[in-house]
C-alpha cells in the first residue's frame, strides 16, 4: 500500500520521496542489509532505469534514494570534486525528489555519495559512504563468466587474481594496477573497491563510516560495515604501495593528499592540486598557501627558485 | 452485489510510509552494520495481538508481496496476519523453510530454527533473516561480540535467551558466508546479530 506523500518536492510532485516508489526502495533495502550481514560479497538487486545514463552513477543514485531520508544532508563528489557536472547533477537531483539539505563539506554530510575518491578528511560513524561503481566484479577481466565468477568467490578460488598481479611484477617490475586495486574483506571476499585510486584503499580498512557499493548497471550491491578488516592484495616480496608525489598541491601546498596533475601550457608547464576540492578549501581558508595560488607573488614559487 | 470491506478491526500502518520506513530501515541498517548496538525505534507504531511494535515496524518497513513471512505458533494470531497481509500484502506461510523473515517470541519452541534458509556458497543471500521479539535488550555483559562493524568488542544481553540459541549462533557461524542474520525486537529497541559476528558466552 502506498501512501500520498504528504510533503511533496516542488515541482515534483508526481514523484515519491526520493524519487523511487516504495517497492522498490524496500528491495534495495533488503539487499543492503544482506550487503552488510556479508561484507564484500555483491547481492544481486533489481537494479531500474534512472532518469541519467549508465555510467553516470545510477547505482549509487538508487542506494542512496533507498537510505536517505528528509533529515540527511547529502554531499556528492566525483574524483574528488563537488562542482563536476555529475556531482552537482546529482546534489540537485535528490535536491530536487528528496528536497534533502546538500553541501560540499565533508563534515557537514551524512550521506556522502562519490565517483571513485574517497574524501581525505577522516569519516565519522554517524557517516556514510555510498560508491557509484561501474564493474563490481574483481574477476570479470580474467573471467568473463559470470556463472564461473560466482563458482570462484563461492570457492574462495582467488588464484588467478594474484596470477595477474604476478604478471604486473614480471613485466613492470611492480604491481602497476594502479585504480581499482582489488582488496580482500574480512578475510574472505576479494572485492572491487571501485576506480579509485590504490591511494584511498588504506582508507577503507576499518573505517568507523558505513560504506555502501552501487554498480546500476550490472545490478549489484555490496558493503563494507565500519570497522572492517580491508586488506589490499600483494606479495610478501612486493607490498602494497600508494602513490606518492615529489610535488605539493599548487594551491594549498598539501603533501598528504592526492593530488591531480594539470597541464598549464604547451612548453611543460604543469601544477598539481588536490583531488579533493573540499580539503584544499579548507587548508586554503585556514591559511596554507601552496607555490601557484592566487595571492602568491608572481616569480617566487619555490618550483621556480628551485629550477634557477 | 458490492462486497462490503471489514475493515473496522484493522489497525494503521505507518504514518507517513516513505518517512517512517525510511526511519525503521536506517535503524536497522546500522543495528545490522554494527551487531549489538542497541537503537531506539524511531517511530511510534500500533501493533497488532502477536506482535510487539519494534517487529511490527521492522515487517511494515521492510516486507511486501516478494518476501514470504514466517509466524510462530504464538506470534500468528488472526490480527497479526490481517495486519500484514493488508499493509505488506506479503505472503505468509506455514513452512519455515519458505522463509525469508521469520519472528518468534524468545519464550517459544526455537528449534525452528535448523530449518530457516542459509542461502548456498554462490548466493548466500538467499537466506532467511530472523526476528526475535524479546522483552530487553541491555548492554550487558551476558554475550561479548566481535567480527566486522564492531571496533574491539561490544557487550549485548538479551533477557531469557536461551542456552541452545548459543549453540545456533555459533554452528551459524561456521556457515559463513551463508547463514541466518538475527534482529531482536523488544518494545522499544532494536538490535542485531549479523552472521559475521562472533559471540563470546560470559
Amino acid at each position: 500500500m502506498e501512501q500520498i506523500v504528504k510533503n511533496p518536492a516542488d515541482g515534483a510532485s508526481a514523484y515519491n520521496f526520493a524519487y523511487l516508489d516504495e517497492q522498490t526502495k524496500r528491495m534495495i533495502r533488503r539487499a543492503l542489509l544482506k550487503a552488510v550481514a556479508i561484507p564484500g560479497y555483491q547481492v544481486p538487486f533489481a537494479g531500474r532505469e534512472m532518469p541519467m545514463p549508465y555510467g553516470w552513477g545510477t547505482g549509487g543514485v538508487q542506494v542512496t534514494a533507498a537510505v536517505i531520508g528528509p533529515n540527511d544532508t547529502l554531499k556528492v563528489i566525483d574524483q574528488g570534486a563537488d562542482d563536476t557536472t555529475n556531482a552537482v547533477s546529482i546534489r540537485q537531483f535528490f535536491a530536487k525528489t528528496a528536497k534533502v539539505a546538500t553541501t560540499e563539506k565533508t563534515a557537514e554530510a551524512s550521506i556522502i555519495q562519490t565517483r571513485h575518491r574517497i574524501p581525505e578528511k577522516e569519516l565519522r560513524e554517524d557517516q556514510v559512504l555510498v560508491y557509484q561503481v561501474p564493474i563490481p566484479e574483481p574477476l570479470r577481466f580474467l573471467e568473463p563468466r559470470e556463472t564461473e565468477t560466482r563458482k570462484m568467490h563461492a570457492l574462495e578460488e582467488y588464484g588467478l587474481m594474484h596470477v595477474k598481479l604476478y604478471e604486473d611484477i614480471a613485466r613492470h617490475g611492480h604491481i602497476a594496477t594502479t585504480y581499482a586495486y582489488p582488496v580482500m574483506v574480512d578475510d574472505r571476499y576479494v572485492m572491487d573497491p571501485s576506480p579509485t585510486p590504490k591511494f584511498d584503499n588504506p582508507k577503507m580498512n576499518d573505517m568507523a563510516a558505513l560504506q555502501l557499493f552501487g554498480a546500476g548497471r550490472e545490478k549489484r550491491i555490496y558493503a563494507l560495515p565500519p570497522y572492517t578488516k580491508v586488506k589490499s592484495l600483494d606479495f610478501e616480496d612486493h607490498p602494497f604501495e600508494v602513490q606518492t608525489w615529489e610535488d605539493e598541491c599548487g594551491m594549498c601546498g598539501a603533501r598528504d593528499s592526492y593530488l591531480d596533475e594539470v597541464i598549464l601550457d604547451d612548453k611543460g608547464n604543469r601544477m598539481f592540486v588536490c583531488s579533493d576540492t573540499d580539503y584544499c578549501a579548507e587548508r586554503q581558508e585556514a591559511g596554507h598557501r601552496g607555490p601557484q595560488h592566487h595571492d602568491q607573488p608572481l616569480g617566487t614559487s619555490k618550483r621556480e627558485e628551485a629550477a634557477e | 452485489m458490492t462486497a462490503t470491506p471489514q475493515t473496522s478491526d484493522l489497525l494503521p500502518g505507518f504514518d507517513h510510509a516513505a518517512f517512517d520506513s525510511n526511519a525503521v530501515f536506517r535503524v536497522l541498517l546500522d543495528a545490522m552494520s554494527r551487531p549489538g548496538r542497541i537503537y531506539d525505534l524511531p517511530v511510534q507504531t500500533v501493533s497488532p495481538d502477536g506482535l510487539n511494535a519494534t517487529a511490527t515496524a521492522t515487517l511494515l518497513a521492510m516486507t511486501d508481496m516478494d518476501t514470504t513471512i514466517w509466524l510462530s505458533p504464538t506470534c500468528a494470531t488472526k490480527a497479526a496476519s490481517d495486519h500484514l497481509k493488508f499493509h505488506c500484502g506479503c505472503p505468509i506461510t506455514t513452512d519455515v523453510t519458505q522463509a525469508d523473515f521469520a519472528v518468534a517470541r524468545i519464550e517459544d519452541d526455537l528449534s525452528f530454527v535448523t530449518d530457516l534458509a542459509v542461502g548456498n556458497a554462490e548466493y548466500p543471500d538467499q537466506s532467511a533473516t530472523l526476528i526475535l521479539i524479546v522483552e530487553k535488550i541491555e548492554n550487558g555483559p551476558a554475550m561479548t561480540l566481535s567480527g566486522p562493524g564492531i571496533k574491539d568488542t561490544h557487550s549485548l544481553a538479551i533477557k531469557d535467551l536461551p542456552q541452545s540459541f548459543h549453540a545456533w549462533r555459533a554452528e551459524n557461524h561456521h556457515l559463513f558466508p551463508c547463514g541466518v542474520d538475527v534482529i531482536f525486537a523488544s518494545p522499544t529497541q532494536i538490535a542485531a546479530l549479523s552472521r559475521t559476528t562472533r559471540i563470546e558466552v560470559n
